[in-house]
Parts: C-alpha cells; sequence; structure tokens
C-alpha cells in the first residue's frame, strides 16, 4: 500500500513562507480545548480550561475582535453552534452544557449530565434543530432546549471521548477503543458498534464532508489515523496511516518518538482533512488520493483543537497544552495562541487519482 | 525405470494444490499426460519434437503448450544428459537409472546434476517439466514472479477468494418490504416518502437500512406549535420524524419544530434591543484591507443574514484577566460563576469497572509513546487537578434549562444590561 507522503515535498513550503499565519490577540488564558466556527458567518467560538466561551469576529482581512464572553463554571470541553448562527453551545466540566445567545448576550443552562460534558454537537435534522451531549458518564443525550428533560438518552458502552456529525451519520468514540455509530433517522440506537481500527486510546473522531460513501476518520493517541467506512461494502478502502510522530535523534530515521492526534477536521468543501498532533505539526491530507497535501511548520506546542471555517476558506488552530505530560508539562511560560491560516486552493483541493 | 517417490509422498504435509497446481502457471495450460510425454520423449523424443519445430505435421504433438516442449527440451540438454554418452532423459530418476545400468556406475559415486541450483544438484527430486517442483520453492518463485511483474503481493501465490455466498432461500416478508422500500428511496421517492435530505445525504435510510416505518410518516411537521414543556418524553417513541418507531398517534406534534419559532428564543434581535451601531459591526465581507487573504463574504452560502452580536459595552468584552487566578472569572460583566471548587483535593481517577482495565502491547521496535495512559484520556486526568476540578456537588443538580436558578441569572443580567443603557 502507498502511503502519504509522496507529494509533501512537491507542496507549497514556499507560500507558508510568503504569508505567516495570523495570531489572534486576547487569546484565552488558559489552555484551549475547542473551536468552532459559525454556520452563519466567520464568527469564531473558543473553549478554554479558564472556564469561559470567546467569541471572536474574523474580518476578511484575517483582523479579529473579540465580541462576547461568558463563563462555565468549570473547564469548557467543547463548543458549537446552531444551524442559524445565533447561538453558541457549549459543554464544560462541571457537567453541563450552556447555550449563548450572541443577539442578546444572554446564556442559560440547556443541559446536565452526572459528569462532565465531553463534547456538545448540533444536529440538523429536516425537522429542526437538536443538540447532541456526550458526556463521561457514559451517555449520549439529546435535547430540544424547551424542556428541561432529554429527549432521550443513549447509554454508551463507556466514557465519551469524541463524537461527530454529518446527518444523517453521528460518530461517538469512547474510552476502551469503542465506536458507536449512528443513524439520526433512528438516534435511539447504534446503527453498529465496531472496536477502533487503531489499537491504542481514541483520541478524535471525525466524519467525512462531501464524500459519496458515509464514514469517518478516527485518531489515536498512537500517532496513526485511520479511515473507516460505515458501510460493509466500502471496507476495503479502509486503510490507516501514521503521522505525528519523531525521530529519537535527528536524522535516526527511526520515527520513535510518537505523540497523539489531537484534533481532524474536514474541510467542508473538498472533504479533504487536516490533523493536529501533540509534536506541534498539522498536516492537511487527501485520503482519496492517499496524499499529504501541506505540512505547517511545527508551532512551539501541541495542536490542541483545529477548525475550517464554513467555507473553507480559514483554518483556526490553537497551540496549547494537551495535558500529554500530566501536570508537570503545564509550565508557566507554555504557549497559548490561536492562530488563523488562510487557506490556499492548492493545499485543500483534492488531487487527481494516480 | 525405477520410480523416485513422487513429490506429493515426500511433502505430506503440503496440500496437494501446491504440489502440484493445476491452473496458474503457463507451463501447464495445456499439457499431455506425464506418461505419454515420457514415452515419446525417452524413445525418439528428439527426432518428433524436431519434426514439430519444423515442419507442419499434424500430429498430437501440436496439441502440446510449446512453452512445455521448450522447458523439457531445456531440460534435458542441461540437466539431464548423460555426460558418458549423447543419451538424454527425462528426469533425474532417469538419469540415475540410465548411468547406473548403462555404464555401470555404483550408486554413491553418480555424478552431480549439471547446472542445477545449489542444493538441487542431487537425485532425490524428482522434477518433471514443472511437476515435481518442491513446495517451498514454487511459492518463492511466484513471489518473485509477482515483484517482477509488480503485481499486488498474493494475486498469483494465493488461492482466489470463495465468491462470496448467496443464500438462495425465499425472502421474507419483512426484507421484501424493506428492499422495496429501500429501492424506492434510492429511485427518488415516491408518494409516500419523504424528499430525501438535500445533497450528498444519500445514506438517508435506504443505505443505513433504517425501518421501514420510517418512511410511513408524514413528511413535514404538523402545523401548530406545541406550548412549552408539552411534549412528555413518553410521547418520544411515537412522534416519529425524528425518531422513528411507528405511526405518529393522531394529533401528535412532532417534537421539533423549526427552531427560530421556539417560544423563549426569538430569532433575531428581540424588540427592545438596540442594533449595533455602526461603527461597532461593520457588516461581515465587506472588507476594510484592499486584498484580503481570507475570502470575502460573497461566496456566502445561501444564509439569511448572519445574526449580529449584541453590542458590547466596550471595545473589548474580555474583562482583564489576572495572572495566576484559576480561570474564574472576576468581573460581574459574565454571568457569576459558581463558587470555585477548590476546597478539596479532588478524588484520584478510578476506573469504574477494574476487569475492564486495558494494556496496550508492547511496541515491536523501540518507540516512546508520549501518552501512554491506556485508560484515561489527558483531558480527564486534568479535569481531575486541584486547579480544575469542579466538585459534583456544588453544581445545582436541578433541572437544567427553564430552572428557577438560571432564570434568576437572567432576569438579573437584563436588568444589569437595562442600566447600561438608561
Amino acid at each position: 500500500m502507498s502511503f502519504f507522503g509522496t507529494g509533501a515535498t512537491t507542496t507549497t513550503a514556499a507560500a507558508a513562507t510568503v504569508e505567516k499565519d495570523i495570531e489572534v490577540p486576547d487569546a484565552p488564558t488558559d489552555s484551549i480545548s475547542s473551536l468552532s466556527f459559525s454556520p452563519a458567518a466567520d464568527y469564531l467560538a473558543v473553549g478554554s480550561w479558564d472556564n469561559n466561551v470567546r467569541l471572536y469576529e474574523v474580518g476578511a482581512g484575517g483582523q479579529t475582535q473579540g465580541k462576547a464572553m461568558y463563563s462555565h463554571q468549570g473547564p469548557v470541553l467543547s463548543v458549537c453552534w446552531n444551524k442559524e448562527g445565533n447561538k453558541v453551545i457549549s459543554g464544560g466540566a462541571d457537567n453541563a452544557a450552556r447555550m449563548f445567545d450572541i443577539t442578546n448576550g444572554q446564556s442559560q443552562q440547556v443541559a446536565q449530565h452526572d459528569a462532565p460534558v465531553k463534547v456538545v454537537k448540533w444536529i440538523e435534522t429536516p425537522q429542526g434543530g437538536i443538540l447532541a451531549t456526550g458526556s463521561w458518564d457514559k451517555t449520549v443525550k439529546y435535547w430540544d432546549m424547551r424542556t428541561p428533560a432529554p429527549v432521550a438518552t443513549v447509554q454508551l458502552p463507556e466514557r465519551c471521548y469524541s463524537m461527530d456529525v454529518q446527518y444523517p451519520l453521528m460518530v461517538v468514540a469512547t474510552a476502551e477503543r469503542h465506536i458507536q455509530i449512528f443513524n439520526l433517522t433512528n438516534p435511539n440506537a447504534a446503527y453498529k458498534t465496531i472496536a477502533s481500527p487503531l489499537k491504542w486510546q481514541t483520541r478524535v473522531v471525525s466524519c467525512f464532508t462531501n464524500s459519496t460513501n458515509s464514514g469517518f476518520a478516527v485518531g489515536s493517541v498512537e500517532g496513526r489515523v485511520a479511515i473507516q467506512y460505515v458501510e460493509e461494502k466500502d471496507s476495503q478502502n479502509n486503510f490507516s496511516f501514521k503521522c505525528h510522530r519523531k525521530d529519537q535523534t535527528p536524522n535516526s530515521k527511526d520515527q520513535a518518538l510518537v505523540y497523539a492526534v489531537n484534533d481532524i477536521s474536514f474541510h467542508p468543501v473538498h472533504g479533504t482533512f487536516s490533523t493536529g498532533g501533540s509534536d506541534g505539526t498539522i498536516h492537511f491530507w487527501d485520503k482519496d488520493a492517499r496524499t499529504r497535501l501541506k505540512t505547517f511548520e511545527a508551532a512551539p506546542g501541541p495542536i490542541s483543537a483545529t477548525t475550517f471555517n464554513r467555507n473553507g476558506t480559514i483554518f483556526a488552530y490553537a497551540v496549547s497544552y494537551d495535558w500529554s505530560k500530566g501536570h508537570s508539562g503545564m509550565t508557566p511560560g507554555h504557549p497559548n495562541k490561536l492562530m488563523l491560516h488562510a487557506c490556499k486552493d492548492d493545499e485543500v483541493k483534492r488531487r487527481p487519482k494516480k | 525405470m525405477a520410480q523416485l517417490p513422487d513429490a506429493a509422498e515426500k511433502f505430506p504435509l503440503l496440500p496437494a494444490t501446491i504440489i502440484q497446481p493445476a491452473t496458474s502457471t503457463k507451463w501447464q495450460r495445456k499439457r499431455i499426460s506425464r506418461s505419454s510425454a515420457r514415452g515419446a520423449g525417452t524413445v525418439r523424443g528428439s527426432l518428433k519434437m524436431r519434426k514439430v519445430f519444423s515442419s507442419t505435421l499434424v500430429t498430437k504433438m501440436q496439441l502440446i503448450d510449446m512453452d512445455f516442449l521448450v522447458l523439457m527440451q531445456h531440460q534435458k540438454a542441461k540437466h539431464f544428459k548423460c555426460n558418458m554418452c549423447p543419451r538424454r532423459l527425462n528426469t533425474a530418476g532417469g538419469l540415475a537409472v540410465h548411468i547406473q545400468q548403462v555404464h555401470k556406475l555404483e550408486p554413491e559415486n553418480l555424478p552431480r546434476i549439471e547446472n542445477a541450483i545449489s542444493g538441487r544438484d542431487g537425485y532425490e527430486v524428482e522434477i518433471f517439466g514443472m511437476e515435481g517442483i518442491p513446495a517451498p520453492d514454487v511459492a518463492d518463485y511466484k513471489r518473485r514472479k509477482e515483484i517482477e511483474l509488480g503485481l499486488a503481493a498474493g494475486s498469483i501465490s494465493q488461492p482466489q477468494p470463495k465468491r462470496p455466498k448467496i443464500e438462495k432461500r425465499p425472502l421474507s416478508e419483512d426484507e421484501l418490504k424493506a428492499q422495496l422500500e429501500a429501492h424506492k428511496a434510492l429511485m427518488g421517492g415516491s408518494s409516500d416518502i419523504p424528499p430525501a435530505p438535500p445533497a450528498a445525504d444519500n445514506s438517508a435510510g435506504a443505505v443505513y437500512g433504517a425501518p421501514p416505518q420510517a418512511y410511513a410518516t408524514p413528511p413535514t411537521p404538523a402545523p401548530g406549535m406545541p406550548p412549552p414543556g408539552m411534549t412528555p418524553p413518553g410521547m418520544i417513541p411515537g412522534a416519529p420524524p425524528f425518531f422513528p418507531g411507528g405511526p405518529p398517534p393522531a394529533g401528535a406534534l412532532p417534537p421539533f419544530p423549526p427552531f427560530p419559532g421556539m417560544p423563549g428564543f426569538p430569532p433575531g434581535p428581540p424588540p427592545g434591543f438596540p442594533f449595533p451601531p455602526p461603527g461597532l459591526m461593520p457588516p461581515p465581507g465587506m472588507s476594510p484591507l484592499g486584498a484580503p487573504p481570507f475570502a470575502p463574504g460573497n461566496i456566502r452560502p445561501p444564509f439569511p443574514p448572519p445574526p449580529s452580536f449584541v453590542p458590547a459595552g466596550s471595545a473589548s468584552p474580555f474583562p482583564p484577566f489576572t495572572p495566576g487566578q484559576s480561570g474564574v472569572p472576576s468581573t460581574p460583566s459574565v454571568i457569576a460563576a459558581g463558587p470555585p471548587a477548590t476546597s478539596a483535593e479532588p478524588p484520584p481517577l478510578a476506573l469504574p469497572n477494574r476487569n475492564l482495565e486495558q494494556k496496550y502491547a508492547p511496541f515491536k521496535k523501540a518507540t516512546e509513546l508520549k501518552y501512554s495512559d491506556p485508560n484515561f484520556s489527558p483531558e480527564e486526568r486534568r479535569a481531575r487537578t486541584k486547579k480544575y476540578y469542579f466538585a459534583k456537588d456544588s453544581t445545582n443538580m436541578s433541572s437544567p434549562g427553564i430552572d428557577s436558578s438560571a432564570a434568576e441569572e437572567t432576569r438579573g443580567k437584563k436588568r444589569a444590561r437595562a442600566e447600561d443603557f438608561l
């Protein structure tokens, strides 16, 4: 099998030096846990371990302006927007999800779990929007946000670690490498439950965008990403590849230092995707041509979160501590930056298949 | 003629198909039976073969694959040739018998077979044409051929995969129904199928094999708005647009009416709230700079104009931070957070079920896994440190959403905001 990495040298190494990525001023004071762009405008919601969610407006020139902020009682672990782009929903370690209305600047609690809410996702169904929250209490709950009780609760085999939605597909990854696939026309029961194709702890799942066959990407702590299709008939296209590894000593080529894949974001238009690693690097990939499209210069700290805006012209990423070295890695001078990258077409467009 | 033991007897553990592959090598596409070929070769083989090569003589020999003939000729000329007389034999065994009987040599000082691969110059292996080659050597040869031809590994050397088994039995009623529904959905919908969700959603229903009842429900939500709180949870299984499971009971309201109409959540800026002053909020898409690196908003998808923020009181909505403080905002401009739960040391992380504890297998080569805890994610560890821990009992465990405290928060906030503008 040919792996990614052949086309890396021909990509935009020159272009990267021309334009530097823009750092957002007024970044959160503690590590950034999650990023989400509004589906209606270039508003960026940023969740942080300092208990706050900050909202920025990104201008056409890449300049940003802080617009609003609201708080949780504990660290924020996940943020998302509703489809209209007028409400921000966030889940936190205070076992709650909160909704912030950007038109009137008010927030209120909309969901409650017995353990920290790891993921919040907005599901846009033909019948209307609904909020899904995944928690370490081993449940996913659906909320319509008018009633205090969830409209449905799904028991998971383990603690929810990651979740992504591309209606009608929802994929939930849990501890102990379980992956549950939901068909949202029947959201109460898993359509399929599989063990992760990767042998190490799951960090992130992300559903394909702009793909004829539905599927998802799985990232693990062992520097590896698996591309997994939902249906059995596509299973010959499943594959995995190594990434986010470094040599023990320069030029030894042993790739012995293995970093976690912290986030995977799919480009909303082209269906290519990014991986951000604990090693501080970001790569863009094309899963169909199985090539690497772009490599970012290594950041001074782990990449904790990544996201594309609604039309894929802006790529936002957070450089912050991801607790991969435990408490001792939390040094006072650890970089904590929020960066914006203007995507050029040849970085994110699919390569023609060879 | 004494016959050395056959390959199949010498390698009893190997499956017969490997020892004598019936297909897959070009040497054996057409082949006459072993005995007749040998007979032709030993008696007047050379003469006949010359005839085959030189003339148009139509004999049985012409049916023999040319490749096979060439191979046999090669073996006789190069390997199984007696070096004491011009006699050529077909096999190593034949040569051994010839030397012993004609030239009266003892079996132990037979000459080695000429031009053989090292280690294969003995008389133990009886090879004739492509038959009798030891299985490991066949496998090795095929592997080399694969590499040579640039084929995927296993395309020659592996047996062809079995055809998927198709069960031949009458389909049950349910299966028929499901297949019909799937087909209908695939064909773009008949009257009783709601329009397929737009674009890229071809996996809706049919591909997923959703229960057919899902399609039998009215495609659009019933008109009318449920009063807030009127949707008892017990009704959910019977309200199928989002939760299929049966035809809806008469008069059942869809659990999720369109979002903007939701009571309590005004879709736009509610009356009474001023629109943002023009100076503060340039309309998105209008670039103050000449050459924007980010594509301007003219490729905006067909959304209504994006909602705008409520104007912030100051230039930056973020209150100043005092470094070293544990995240709790110090200014009242945001909702007052609960008391910081830092009084007690957080309990250590414990697995709910010790038996399910995970362990990683060791790496094959020297590898340093940077995050090596198989049982907990870094976020779980981080959330249990003193700085970030949130004690469960300090939260209000009452119902979320429209609970009293939230309502109070909201009201208090509104009042504060009103004062700002007065």
